[in-house]
């Protein structure tokens, strides 16, 4: 279960708080979307989960299964599960997919009291997996997102997700920039890791990705706070009304 | 009255005089007429210059003249025994399984007793420098050769190297002959006495003849060398060369490697320079287009830590039309390391539509660690495109917490981009059996640093 309490963060030592009291609850095997407008703070609350340095956590705590992770470096936390799907997945030339994917799984796996994967086990894995996803063997081949179209980079974070196994998932603007088929693959890839095993939230901008991944809850978030939860059917009232009553700050 | 003013030799001066005097009877072609002046005017050219220092434009950031404060000994003959296995060691993995023609030359002498030239393809002749002075028509052609070394005519440290040859490696490869093994040669220094080494090796690649050749310079055993070494290569008409060296001395070894290669037309030239050893390296290639529409692409990579400084300097002389020159230098430096690199390219008025491009680039992993970097353009023609830039920065934060984030941890994530920085310019090996050893070499470097 992911716990967050009264979560303030900022960017390095700027004034002004992006998250400034987040408390939010996903207990394990429930599918959350946090949906709010440009600057409210969505990106920001992804990042601090996943451990980026570029933020500061002023006051609050993240749980994760009862622990606290925010002093565990963003490695130790992906081996505790916690998974980030980037909404910029970034590009890294010279370093090759598929040795960047064998070196992330087997990291994570040792970390996590398992064996490595052979070579041999390792790319029956992945063949498998991307094929689901239509990554194609072209795509391993390339230097790590190196080149990718938009959607490219979006099933490849689906395709890492599947690999690492991890037990909280969180979606940062996953559909952005994606067209209606590749929005159906990818949300394909997520609903086949929704299990009473996994917690996963979902940040989005727009309704359209709630059609394909139907969430538990919804909830609403503006100027760094949770303004309004309910349920799946939040979205659509969202969809008609938008973002207007809860203000569109700004800030970052 | 005119008043000759001549600078203080300094100790390092006058100590290759000294040497020059003691031996230069009993080196090898001294009973040859032109070659023992041939060596007389080159120390003369070196005393009249002296070792390069940082007024001159082609060594601002290497002072020679204030760094080498000791020369040794030249190696002698009776070096120590060396073995093969000893060569392995040093070059590691990868290395010795290598699928080539090796010869050795040990602490200055082609060592045949330590080479594998068993089923060498007929079309290719590897001698040593030494035999061939010795053979008549043999010291007839080499007159020619070392005639045209296509250094700067002021480049002192190309002159010591003419002054005190004492062997190297002779090549020479028929019009046609297709050389699918590659060539490697060992330069490597087996003595347990400090000393001083210098080698020449003299390459002829034939109309339409293709080589891959690979030189290694390494340290067994005395940590305190000088060495001296240059390859003089001439790829005629149509032929296609490819030229990798890797220097990996210890941390104490000064080296001072000049390659001059002259390119005929229709060639393709691909170099690339691994450089991870010495405390003081210059790498110095000189390049020229003598013929129209060719090739060169000329990689170089340095890794270092410490207190490492090392200089590449590259010249490409663009003297006929229509050719395309390309430099890619990446340099990793860690700790209070140094890198320099120099480019410069010059395209005669003869020489239109050049293309000439180059690249440098600096991964600053030690918080006192200096890069410099000095781009010079020499252009007299007026169609052509020709184009530089050069950047400098820390490992991309964004990267680091991307690999990170899923799960890599620090030391792996940052190994992983280095080795991606680095490898760009190794990816310019073609042969993959030395770019994989190479690699090794560049994945092993970065747990050496830590130690």
């Amino acid at each position: 279960m992911l716990e967050i309490k009264n979560l303030h963060a900022r960017i390095g030592d700027e004034e002004n708080e992006i998250l400034r009291g987040i408390d939010l609850a996903i207990p394990m095997g429930e599918v959350h979307a946090i949906m709010g407008p440009n600057g409210s703070g969505k990106s920001t609350l992804g990042y601090v989960i996943a451990g980026k340095d570029d933020y500061e956590v002023t006051a609050g705590d993240v749980l994760w299964n009862g622990e606290s992770i925010l002093e565990m470096s963003p490695d130790e936390r992906a081996a505790a599960g916690v998974f980030l799907a980037f909404q910029y997945p970034v590009e890294i030339p010279g370093v090759a997919t598929m040795t960047f994917l064998r070196t992330a799984v087997n990291a994570v796996r040792k970390a996590r009291g398992e064996e490595e994967l052979n070579v041999a086990a390792f790319m029956r894995v992945v063949r498998e997996k991307a094929e689901k996803l239509n990554v194609t063997q072209e795509m391993l081949k390339r230097p790590l997102n190196v080149g990718f179209s938009g959607g490219e980079k979006k099933r490849m974070e689906i395709l890492q997700m599947a690999m690492l196994e991890p037990t909280l998932c969180v979606l940062d603007e996953t559909d952005s920039g994606l067209d209606i088929d590749s929005v159906r693959i990818v949300s394909e890839g997520v609903n086949a890791l929704r299990g009473p095993e996994r917690a996963m939230c979902v940040i989005t901008h727009y309704q359209r990705l709630l059609n394909y991944i139907v969430p538990d809850r919804v909830h609403v978030l503006s100027r760094g706070r949770i303004v309004k939860s309910g349920g799946k059917e939040l979205a659509l009232q969202l969809e008609q009304s938008g973002y207007a009553e809860f203000g569109s700050d700004q800030a970052a | 009255m005119n008043i000759v003013v001549q600078p203080t030799k300094n100790e390092a001066e006058r100590a290759f005089a000294a040497h020059f005097d003691a031996i230069a009877s009993s080196l090898p072609g001294a009973d040859l007429a032109w070659m023992a002046r041939l060596r007389t005017d080159a120390m003369a050219a070196f005393e009249t210059g002296g070792l390069p220092h940082r007024r001159l434009e082609a060594w601002k950031f290497t002072d020679l003249r204030s760094r080498i404060d000791q020369v040794f000994d030249p190696a002698s003959d009776g070096a120590e025994a060396i073995s093969e296995s000893d060569i392995y060691d040093v070059l590691g993995r990868g290395f010795d399984e290598l699928y080539c023609y090796r010869v050795v030359v040990a602490d200055g002498v082609f060592r045949p007793e330590l080479s594998h030239l068993d089923g060498l393809e007929d079309r290719i002749e590897v001698l040593s420098l030494r035999d061939v002075l010795a053979d008549g028509d043999g010291a007839e052609w080499l007159r020619g050769q070392l005639a045209k070394a296509v250094a700067g005519e002021d480049d002192t440290v190309v002159a010591l190297n003419t002054a005190f040859m004492s062997d190297g490696v002779v090549v020479r490869v028929a019009d046609g002959a297709v050389i699918e093994r590659p060539l490697h040669i060992a330069l490597v220094t087996g003595s347990t006495e400090p000393e001083t080494v210098t080698v020449r090796n003299v390459v002829e690649v034939g109309r339409g003849a293709r080589l891959t050749l690979l030189e290694t310079y390494s340290t067994r055993r005395s940590p305190d060398i000088l060495r001296n070494s240059a390859t003089q290569m001439t790829v005629h008409d149509g032929a296609e060369v490819h030229h990798i060296k890797l220097q990996n001395h210890g941390m104490r070894a000064v080296d001072l490697a000049t390659w001059m290669v002259e390119l005929g037309a229709s060639a393709i030239y691909r170099a690339c320079q691994f450089t991870i050893g010495s405390a003081l390296s210059r790498n110095q290639i000189y390049l020229r287009f003598n013929g129209a529409g060719s090739v060169a692409n000329l990689a170089a990579a340095s890794m270092l830590w410490d207190e490492q400084h090392s200089d590449t300097t590259i010249n490409v002389d663009h003297a006929a039309p229509g050719c395309e020159s390309r430099e890619l230098f990446k340099c990793v430096l860690d700790d209070r390391a140094r890198g320099v690199f120099q480019g410069k390219v010059t395209v005669r008025q003869i020489a239109q539509k050049t293309d000439g491009k180059q690249m440098a680039q600096a991964l600053m992993l030690g918080e006192h660690a200096e890069f410099d970097s000095k781009p010079e353009l020499e252009i007299f023609a007026d169609d052509v495109i020709c184009g530089h830039g050069s950047t400098s920065g820390r490992l991309d934060e964004d990267m680091l917490f991307y690999l990170r984030a899923r799960g890599i941890g620090e030391d792996v994530a940052s190994a992983l981009l280095v080795q991606a920085f680095i490898g760009e310019a190794l990816g310019a090996v073609e042969n993959e059996e030395v770019r994989e050893a190479l690699r090794l070499m560049a994945a092993a470097w970065l747990s050496h640093s830590r130690a």
